[in-house]
């Protein structure tokens, strides 16, 4: 459109060198010459801006007098009446105006050019103008302008953007507008501009944002996140009540979801970024905002009413959830609650918008708060959340024991109402406030200032100038919590008293623990009084614990009952708990347990608060005991949050958890079971943790149960295990998908698709594990899987290690490069022609599980090095229609270890050319009954694991021996460093072995061959047997030394196998005298092969 | 301006490696390299034209965001189109590209199209990583590979244009829920008045000279 540049060659004169200072005067002579945009001179503009950018960009790193005309001549004020005027084609210029200024300030790398240019205020101008927002492009360019000058942005440079004398901080304020918007690069580039300013940490800035911003900020920020969630809700009961959900709602839940953990994630990103004073604003609005009043209220709704009938505490329901929420709301507050300013309107609202108090089903207030506690780690929140979801009961808010929540909630002096609501004002206006003149009686926001930090510093004396003067650096916050003891510790036991909650943090953050200490009194003498109290209590308790096993056992059942009772009481985790009922359906239980399972692993959450779960109640008095001590002698926050008051010592829930989860594992053994493989996975887990208790030694007596439960799991797995080729394959794919891809519950959380009702089709896009198996053969695969997972919860539990599984062990595969003996072994000679034509000589050897082309060992007699070693199991045979010389294999990679599970690789596919039919047919037979025996001797170890009637016990034998090795001698080397004598004696017998039973196909047809094996060829029949028999002894000391003296040449990888049954330079030892003759009765089957051929 | 689709395009790779280059040269092709000027610039936006259809390409670079997981995960989910960037000089760019797109793969749609693209190919002498190399990594991660010069101006336009084909492809092919804009895509305001716009956004894509931003 105006792209025209024949105006450059016109008249204007334009000098020819587009870097230069002339240029720039002549561009500067256009913008003078054009004040006023019209449609005629725009693109002339829009081309000298351009080049503008070129030309300064060029002089900052080029030449210094073109910086300085620039400035000279105060061009940055033409930009602003170029921008001011309302014409036209006004946005295409502003466009580049703005694209002007991001490269300008994207790409000076001169300080000074810097200063200069931001010195005279204009680009505040230039922020603060109301650009036409509406259109997008104008839009796009202006975020991007704002957060390229935040990432310029330091302690020097935040003075030009920040006004400490007028309280002005256009940069941020105007961008902090625009975070809801509807763009999502809009919203990301605002979220990264708030992140880039925080981080500035200017003490005084901080101050601004704290005390201007934050309160109407971060309620609007959690305002739209719980709106968000609310939709969320909405869709997923939406989907719920479609029998199958479409794709597009599917996508959208995927966005919704998404999109909350990105908040998350920028919120978990603010709270790292360890600013006190910002955490404790943001912190507060995000418990009593958001997570208290909507994520755990929507917890309570339907147990609470459920209780109703039964509760003691609560006869109508709906005032049990109003008082427990209201209760909660002025636990939260703290004293400050009694602030008459605040009392009646909190109350007032309460009543009356009871009814229409929004909240979330269960099912995803579940599913939220496992994404809070796996991604946040600030312990304030989580510890609090914790607190609340696990401790709070019914008692303590008949009681009105507000002392005890008290410790836990650093802002007490709160004056954010608990209650998820819009905030009184928008955003805008609110920063509109905020940017005038200044009153500190805001109406609105009078709470959060008044009362808030402004009254606190200045009830002590603490002038905040006096504050940053105190210390040397301008950001007295970081400063302060990294000095901790020494040089603030005047400044705060004086703050103490007055419960500024930054002070506090500043005595309880010790640098770089982000503990959840938040602002707990440790040398208030009052819980230390607790302290005492509880710790005769709990050794009194201890001596009533029956000590012996037997009396555990009838305990059981009654300790069961106990905590049930006791967790009427408690009606948030008896919901969690409730939930992880899976008679129905497993809906909601994976995600009590995604809860319970991020709810453990936060780093934030106090682990004493845990043992709440984890610990039987014996361990929990004897372990609390401990802490007790350890407090008294270095008090420190964290044991005294969950030091119960005197009258009621911790409660435990671990018997009740653990007996939850063990109805999960059993109804998961059942065939028809309604409990997706995710789920079992989970508790199986989480099992393991609460059964290990916290010392981890108690897990021996869960030992019967486990077992009980392994034998059911085989049982289920039992039932499909045919002796059908498919069944070997699904089992050890199934055992390289449970090994290889442990559980990761983060990505779990992430995935929308579980919000969705279990479904049974794989259909939906579902992965196998989060949906329930489709068809007999599905039904299969998770047995197997089932299997898996309980026999390892059994083996962790009992400490025993893992001897049967994966079933083929790797270490006895021959690798390719070994240098095999194969004096008197089967070989038959063979062409092997590829697709391409390539054409190889080979000599091909069968073992029990594998296939090997060797060729033969230039060095050695009757060596042979391995060049492609392949699994029997697998192998593919075909005969050929038109040559019956030749057959036509693919051979796979052997399956080691975990990576069986890839798609099996093909080493090869190529047509193998015997000598002639006789031979090929031999080869077809060997191979092809290779392939059954290797795979029955499989099925025989899977039916030991499963407990097949009939199969015997596991042989302590090695699983696997190669063929062409002396039988007795391929066992496990459990020690290293046997004695040389040792190893003689028991070699000897087994190199008499050796020659058993073995067929020897050594044929001399190529020329290639006589070259190598001229002399063993002709010996190569059964005639030569016994000449090596003889020569067994001495020989077996020459393959010692060739070891020893490891030839560069001849790798040898089985020595370096610890555990290896290497076929062939094994050193023995001694213990091994019981494989040796349990390996004796499979001899002859081998034998048996070998004979047919 | 009207257009038929807007693609959100990310350019992501280490530091140094010429991201904001690229994207300055698509965006506004007039900053040809003349005396060992470097200048780059976050984001910009142009129209080129596809199978006949006015198509608006959005370049949102995220170099300096590193430090926020959670910039770095949104940026990644709200794009179409990716241009994985390393250096053919410094073989250290190369080596990260693994890790880089492990996270690309794990934050963003798995629609997402990524190009992978080698830069400063005009600095031939001082290459480290081989072309084969970076084909080879391509073929092995199913990306589109492509060695360009932000300074020459080699290949960048390709590099740009083809993402797009293939994000258009692959609307066409119904893989794209284009009514979601958290893909990275929108619809283009109503472009019945096609007949006009187009041929005024088509004279500016087309010829490409100047034509930064419209």
């Amino acid at each position: 459109m105006f792209r025209s540049r024949s105006w450059f060659g016109a008249s204007w004169g334009r000098p020819k060198n587009p870097h230069s200072l002339e240029r720039l005067k002549y561009l500067h002579n256009i913008l003078c010459k054009n004040t006023t945009v019209s449609e005629s001179n725009r693109g002339t503009l829009v081309e000298s801006l351009r080049c503008i950018a070129e030309i300064l960009i060029w002089g900052d790193q080029n030449d210094s007098s073109v910086f300085d005309f620039f400035l000279e001549k105060n061009m940055l004020s033409y930009f602003l009446k170029i921008m001011r005027q309302k014409c036209g084609g006004s946005s295409y210029v502003c466009v580049q105006l703005l694209q002007t200024l991001n490269i300008l300030f994207e790409n000076i790398r001169n300080e000074t050019s810097l200063y200069y240019l931001l010195s005279n205020n204009h680009v505040n101008s230039i922020i603060v103008h109301k650009f036409d927002f509406s259109d997008e492009e104008v839009m796009a360019y202006y975020i991007s302008f704002l957060k390229t000058l935040s990432l310029k942005l330091n302690n020097h440079t935040i003075h030009f953007f920040y006004n400490e004398h007028t309280k002005d901080f256009p940069l941020y304020t105007e961008a902090i507008k625009f975070f809801n918007h509807s763009e999502s690069m809009v919203r990301i580039a605002v979220r990264t501009l708030t992140l880039n300013v925080y981080r500035v940490q200017d003490a005084s800035m901080l101050r601004f944002i704290r005390d201007r911003t934050a309160a109407p900020y971060f309620s609007n920020l959690v305002w739209f996140i719980g709106k968000h969630i609310l939709e969320l809700d909405a869709c997923v009961r939406n989907d719920a009540e479609m029998s199958f959900c479409s794709h597009q709602s599917q996508q959208k839940l995927d966005d919704l979801v998404a999109e909350h953990l990105d908040h998350l994630h920028y919120i978990n990103d603010i709270l790292c970024l360890n600013i006190p004073d910002l955490n404790d604003v943001l912190t507060e609005h995000l418990l009593h905002k958001l997570l208290v009043p909507l994520y755990i209220y929507s917890l309570t709704s339907e147990s609470v009413r459920r209780l109703a009938a039964s509760s003691p505490y609560n006869r109508d329901h709906i005032q049990s959830i109003e008082a427990i929420t209201r209760n909660l709301e002025a636990i939260l507050k703290g004293k400050h609650t009694e602030s008459p300013s605040r009392m009646t309107f909190p109350r007032h609202r309460m009543e009356s918008e009871d009814e229409i108090k929004p909240s979330v089903s269960c099912v995803v207030s579940l599913f939220l708060l496992s994404q809070v506690f796996l991604i946040i780690t600030h312990g304030p929140i989580v510890h609090a959340l914790a607190w609340i979801i696990l401790q709070s009961d019914l008692s303590v808010f008949e009681d009105g024991a507000t002392k005890i929540l008290e410790m836990y909630i650093s802002n007490a002096k709160s004056n954010v109402k608990l209650e998820f609501s819009k905030p009184q004002l928008s955003l805008e206006k609110a920063l509109e406030n905020t940017s005038s003149e200044r009153d500190y009686t805001t109406p609105e926001y009078s709470g959060s200032k008044s009362f808030g930090y402004d009254t606190d510093q200045s009830s002590c004396d603490l002038d905040p100038e006096l504050v940053s003067n105190s210390l040397p650096s301008t950001s007295h916050i970081s400063e302060a919590s990294s000095i901790g003891h020494d040089s603030t510790e005047d400044l705060v036991t004086q703050i103490q008293p007055v419960k500024s909650m930054s002070a506090t943090t500043i005595k309880e953050n010790m640098p770089d623990s982000p503990l959840p200490d938040s602002g707990i009194d440790s040398s208030s003498s009052k819980t230390n009084e607790y302290n005492n109290i509880t710790d005769e209590e709990k050794q009194k308790l201890l001596g009533v614990i029956p000590s012996t096993s037997a009396e555990r056992a009838v305990t059981l059942e009654s300790l069961i009952e106990r905590e049930s009772r006791e967790i009427e009481k408690r009606p948030f985790l008896k919901t969690i708990l409730d939930s992880l009922d899976c008679s129905e359906n497993d809906y909601k239980a994976l995600f009590a347990l995604c809860l319970l399972f991020a709810l453990i692993n936060n780093k934030g959450v106090n682990t004493e608060l845990l043992d709440t779960l984890l610990c039987p109640e014996d361990e929990i008095t004897s372990s609390a005991q401990e802490s007790g001590v350890a407090s008294s002698s270095a008090p420190s926050g964290d044991t005294q949050m969950s030091s119960p008051p005197p009258k009621r010592p911790l409660q435990s829930f671990n018997a009740l958890l653990i007996s939850k989860l063990m109805a999960i594992t059993n109804l998961s053994c059942k065939p028809a079971s309604k409990v997706r493989l995710v789920t079992l996975e989970l508790s199986v887990t989480l099992m393991r943790v609460a059964m290990c208790g916290a010392g981890g030694g108690a897990s021996a007596r869960h030992a019967p149960a486990a077992d009980a439960l392994r034998a059911r799991a085989a049982a289920l797995a039992r039932n499909f295990y045919k002796c059908d080729d498919i069944f070997l394959d699904m089992f050890e794919d199934e055992y390289c998908e449970t090994s290889k891809r442990p559980l990761n519950v983060e990505w779990l959380c992430m995935d929308a698709a579980i919000l969705l009702p279990p479904t049974r089709t794989p259909m939906s896009g579902i992965a196998f594990a989060k949906r329930l198996p489709s068809g007999e053969m599905e039904r299969a695969r998770r047995a197997i899987r089932t299997f898996f997972l309980i026999r390892d919860l059994y083996l962790k539990l009992t400490g025993k290690s893992e001897t049967q599984l994966p079933l083929s062990n790797p270490a006895p595969f021959v690798q390719v490069g070994d240098v095999l003996d194969l004096n008197d072994s089967d070989l038959i000679s063979c062409d092997i022609i590829q697709k391409d034509g390539t054409w190889q000589h080979r000599f091909l050897a069968v073992d029990h599980i594998q296939i090997i082309l060797v060729e033969p060992d230039k060095q050695r007699l009757g060596w042979g090095v391995a060049k492609l070693v392949g699994s029997l199991q697998d192998l593919e045979i075909q005969g050929d229609k038109e040559d019956p010389r030749c057959l036509h294999l693919t051979i796979h990679k052997p399956r080691v270890g975990a990576s069986g599970a890839l798609p099996r690789t093909v080493l090869l596919r190529a047509k193998f050319k015997f000598d002639d039919h006789i031979r090929s047919m031999a080869a077809k037979q060997r191979l092809t009954k290779g392939r059954t025996k290797s795979r029955q001797k499989k099925m025989q170890q899977i039916g030991r694991l499963l407990e097949v009637s009939g199969m015997c016990a596991p042989a302590l034998a090695p699983r696997h021996r190669p063929l062409f090795a002396r039988p007795a001698l391929a066992t496990v080397r459990r020690s290293t460093g046997g004695d040389d004598d040792t190893e003689r004696r028991l070699r000897r017998p087994s190199g008499h072995m050796l020659k058993d039973g073995i067929v020897v196909y050594r044929e001399r047809t190529t020329s290639r061959e006589s070259s190598v094996s001229r002399s063993s060829s002709a010996q190569g029949s059964r005639e030569g047997s016994p000449r090596s028999r003889s020569e067994e002894i001495p020989m077996e000391d020459i393959k010692r030394n060739a070891v020893a003296s490891s030839l560069a040449a001849t790798p040898v990888v089985q020595q370096c196998q610890p555990s290896t049954s290497s076929p062939l330079l094994k050193t023995n030892n001694s213990s091994e005298e019981t494989s040796f003759i349990s390996s004796e009765p499979s001899r002859p089957k081998r034998k048996g092969i070998v004979e047919t051929i | 301006m009207a257009y038929a689709y807007l693609f959100k395009y990310i350019i992501i790779g280490d530091t140094g490696v010429g991201k904001s280059c690229l994207l300055l040269q698509f965006t506004d092709k007039r900053f040809q390299p003349v005396h060992d000027l470097t200048i780059g610039v976050e984001f910009g936006a142009r129209m080129i034209t596809i199978d006949g259809k006015q198509i608006k390409l959005q370049i949102w670079d995220t170099a300096g965001q590193e430090a926020f997981r959670s910039i770095t995960r949104s940026y990644y989910r709200g794009a179409a189109g990716a241009l994985l960037v390393y250096d053919i000089t410094r073989r250290d760019t190369f080596n990260h590209l693994t890790t880089w797109l492990e996270d690309a793969r794990q934050h963003s749609n798995s629609n997402m199209v990524i190009m992978l693209i080698g830069n400063k190919s005009d600095l031939e002498s001082r290459r480290e990583v081989k072309k084969e190399e970076g084909e080879a990594f391509a073929r092995e991660h199913g990306l589109v590979f492509m060695e360009t010069s932000a300074k020459t101006a080699a290949n960048v336009e390709e590099a740009f244009i083809n993402t797009a084909k293939e994000i258009y492809e692959k609307i066409q092919e119904g893989v794209f829920d284009i009514n979601n804009e958290a893909n990275g895509i929108k619809i283009g305001p109503q472009h019945s008045t096609a007949g006009g716009a187009s041929g005024a956004g088509g004279a500016g894509a087309g010829g490409a000279a100047g034509g930064g931003c419209c």
